[in-house]
């Protein structure tokens, strides 16, 4: 189910409300209304994922049982294993096939699996939760809490990726606590900030990404298509992605849960550190704590700093899709990273604007490679967006770019608005419950759009 | 009262108030004419999307004769078939249909108005389409329109798009909005007649390049094995759609007339295959009993520039022209004297 569908907004998401705040006094009966309507919000893909996803959630949570019973870490370990498995499996064997089969030219049957939604996201939360076991930073949660934290709908698919620590606790929480109705009038806003940003201007920009970078395979773009693909696709994007998230933490603080922040308005970031500081930060806090720190980190000398920077960033590319492209992507960033870090150590801090304007160039070619239908039409749209076809051709799309370009730039992150900016006026709920109900009727037009980073 | 419950209840009312306010709307409005409890107004078609438009009129039992196609077959109008054929037309073409989705809209009248009196098939690129099975759909064409189900209809209708259209039929009532085209889907879509200049017609026919004299050569000869692996999907659908009508029922199959610029070049492959699936049509509508008539070919009409707005598209006198032509071959089985059209089956 899509968190911009009718069927979500009209009907999934406020019996759920209702049914929650019903049982409100037994944590035990909200906590199995909101376990219920995950497994429906799930299941609504494809029912036959759930038992994916139950199954992994109940074989990691009966380890990490095990080690509590016998002490012994291999419990834990064969739990990342089994984790990484099932990852491996659904995401990246036809890849590993494919990649094996150009390095030895053996034809290799392929699986074809099909993709569960939601297998990046949930599976590293599960793996972090081992890892912290094994670290001794977690305790032994009942089956419950334990199954709600990975499955609870508003970030079951595509995060924001929580931490059992920022979640567990939570449940037990009397969502009618002060503070009840800020949250919810809160969430109330940010869902709709975010639904308008998906219905309004994600996806009125995908038709011209779309053909843009399907053409790139076939013909060599002129200047102004190339930066009409790559700016479409930086904006389409972030305000994609960043409006599933808003509409994530909108819906969580429906039922009095908060998830953490994923975007701090990353278009504005002077330079590439800041940019990760900003971009997905569940993502980069997972990637520090779990890959880059054990891999040595900065600490360590400048060629372990070298390593762990590119072996983690080689490895979130590979994260984001199966496929070399966002490897080459990982990579690109990683340099980056580390020429970014040299050169601040050198005391010269570039003027900010050129600072600003060098790190979203840097960004956008990056997002070219990401999005690209292969490295030939990656190289194909570069070498266009550089004038080395020439300088012919115009922006299309230029006002929605724009317009685009301002909503990102603008619009304040989902905890800048619930912590900081967002006060109870009238203005507010009647401005955003317009927009709203504009945006129930807009999404009816068609088939509502996937988000991007449901692929990953 | 503390402020955010106030702020929360606000929204909520606004919010539901506004569904249910513009939900009402669409029900009562009903532009297109499919809920049954609905205002009892005149609904004409103020719809710019004709695949939206057009169920209505088939529902309505107004016509008992349909023409399918796409935009090359929209400027035939019904009132200059209807005496002749001695029938109700409804011009049901499509700008830039597929021929599953002229399938989907000959099944749709068949189910709602019974099988037509005399049905006519405007035939053009889409029905020798290699992959027409894989590409179907065009510009939206809302299938749930045009099953059984209802339900999906109501639940397809709660948009902006619908919100949009049910404005404007209200904007007629009032006098502020022209319906769209005829009840009977007859519209002039092309320009105005007085805005017509040759040059940049021609400029549209010959894709900006210098016309092209017609080569008088014939299309190279397929072997039975080159034919044979040719595949033409929307055939099939075809020859179910005629299969389902009775003996009674008049079933025309019309190349529609594009300009030669437009058809395949002569001598070259992709003319002979096109001259396979005509003979293969051909081969469908005399098995049927269906009169063929083929306007696609090197003609008066079609290597004439200033029959055309552009490549596909021919203007309103020489539609006139094309609706006589088709009376006369249709109903009277005559040839063309000038040589516009090619009589296949009679």
């Amino acid at each position: 189910m899509l968190f911009q569908s009718q069927v979500y907004v009209l009907a999934f998401l406020p019996l759920t409300v209702a049914l929650y705040y019903a049982v409100a006094g037994s944590a035990a009966a909200r906590q199995w209304v909101l376990i219920a309507a995950s497994l429906v919000f799930y299941g609504w893909w494809d029912p036959r994922f759930v038992i994916l996803v139950v199954s992994q959630i109940t074989a990691t949570w009966l380890l990490a049982r095990a080690y509590e019973q016998t002490g012994a870490r291999a419990w834990l370990i064969a739990g990342v294993v089994l984790n990484l498995a099932s990852l491996g499996t659904f995401k990246y064997l036809d890849f590993l096939l494919a990649s094996f089969e150009v390095a030895t030219g053996v034809v290799f049957p392929r699986a074809h699996l099909i993709l569960p939604i939601g297998i990046s996201f949930f599976s590293f939360q599960l793996i972090s939760y081992l890892v912290d076991r094994m670290r001794g930073n977690a305790p032994l949660y009942p089956f419950r809490p334990f199954a709600l934290f990975v499955l609870v709908f508003p970030h079951v698919i595509a995060g924001p990726i929580v931490r059992h620590n920022e979640l567990v606790p939570q449940f037990a929480l009397d969502p009618r606590r002060e503070g009840m109705w800020a949250g919810i009038g809160a969430g109330l806003v940010i869902f709709t900030v975010g639904f308008a940003k998906k219905v309004l201007l994600a996806d009125r920009l995908a038709p011209t990404v779309d053909q843009l970078f399907a053409q790139a395979t076939q013909r060599v773009l002129d200047f102004g298509e190339a930066w009409t693909a790559g700016l479409a696709f930086s904006f389409q994007l972030f305000l994609d992605f960043s409006a599933y998230t808003e509409m994530a933490i909108g819906s969580a603080l429906l039922f009095g849960l908060v998830l953490p922040e994923n975007f701090r308005r990353p278009y504005l970031s002077t330079d590439l550190r800041d940019f990760w500081r900003r971009w997905h930060i569940s993502l980069s806090n997972f990637l520090r704590d779990y890959l880059y720190i054990p891999l040595g980190g900065s600490r360590h000398g400048a060629s372990r700093y070298v390593f762990a920077t590119i072996v983690t960033m080689g490895l979130c590319g590979l994260w984001h899709g199966a496929g070399w492209t966002y490897v080459a992507w990982g990579l690109w960033h990683g340099i980056g990273l580390i020429v970014c870090r040299g050169w601040q150590q050198l005391g010269r801090p570039m003027p900010t604007i050129a600072g600003w304007a060098f790190t979203m160039l840097f960004v956008l070619v990056g997002w070219v490679v990401f999005r690209a239908n292969g490295f030939a039409s990656a190289g194909s749209i570069l070498g266009s967006l550089a004038g080395l076809n020439g300088f012919g051709g115009v922006l299309a799309e230029a006002k929605l770019i724009a317009l685009a370009a301002l909503a990102s730039a603008i619009i304040p992150s989902a905890h800048e608005m619930k912590d900081r900016l967002l006060r109870p006026m009238p203005v507010v709920a009647v401005v955003t419950a317009l927009l709203a109900a504009f945006c129930v009727f807009e999404v009816g037009k068609g088939a509502p759009v996937n988000f991007i980073y449901f692929q990953f | 009262m503390p402020d955010w419950r106030r702020v929360v209840m606000l929204f909520l009312g606004i919010f539901a108030g506004g569904i249910v306010a513009a939900a009402l709307f669409i029900l009562l409005v009903d532009p297109f004419d499919m809920v049954p409890f609905s205002l009892p107004i005149e609904r004409p078609l103020v719809s710019g999307s004709q695949r939206f438009a057009y169920p209505q009129v088939m529902r309505s039992k107004r016509f008992d004769s349909i023409i399918v196609g796409s935009s090359t077959a929209r400027l035939i109008d019904p009132e200059q078939l209807n005496g002749p054929f001695n029938a109700r037309f409804a011009n049901m073409a499509m700008n830039a249909s597929s021929a599953w989705e002229q399938w989907r809209t000959f099944e749709y009248f068949r189910r709602n108005a019974g099988a037509p009196k005399v049905l006519i098939i405007g035939i053009d690129d889409g029905w020798c389409d290699p992959n027409a099975d894989r590409d179907r759909i065009r510009h939206g064409f809302p299938e749930w329109m045009y099953d059984d189900n209802k339900w999906n209809d109501y639940l397809n209708l709660f948009n902006s798009g619908t919100l949009e259209i049910a404005a404007r039929l209200v904007g007629y009532h009032l006098g502020l909005y022209r319906a769209r085209s005829r009840y009977d889907g007859f519209e002039v879509f092309t320009p105005r007649e007085s805005d017509y200049v040759l040059e940049r017609a021609r400029a549209g026919i010959w894709m900006g390049q210098a016309p092209r004299p017609l080569p008088n050569v014939p299309p190279p000869t397929l072997s039975d094995q080159e034919k044979s692996a040719l595949k033409f999907p929307a055939l099939a659908w075809m020859n179910t759609m005629l299969g389902e009508l009775p003996a009674s029922s008049m079933k025309v199959l019309a190349f529609m007339p594009v300009h030669v610029a437009a058809q395949r070049w002569p001598g070259t492959r992709e003319a002979a295959v096109e001259a396979e699936c005509k003979a293969r049509i051909t081969a469908i509508g005399r098995a049927h009993g269906a009169k063929v008539i083929d306007w696609r070919i090197a003609s008066p009409i079609t290597t004439n520039d200033s029959s055309y707005w552009d490549g596909l598209h021919y203007r309103l006198p020489i539609a006139q022209r094309i609706a006589r032509e088709l009376i006369e071959a249709a109903v009277n089985g005559a040839e063309s004297p000038e040589g516009d059209y090619r009589l296949l089956a009679r």
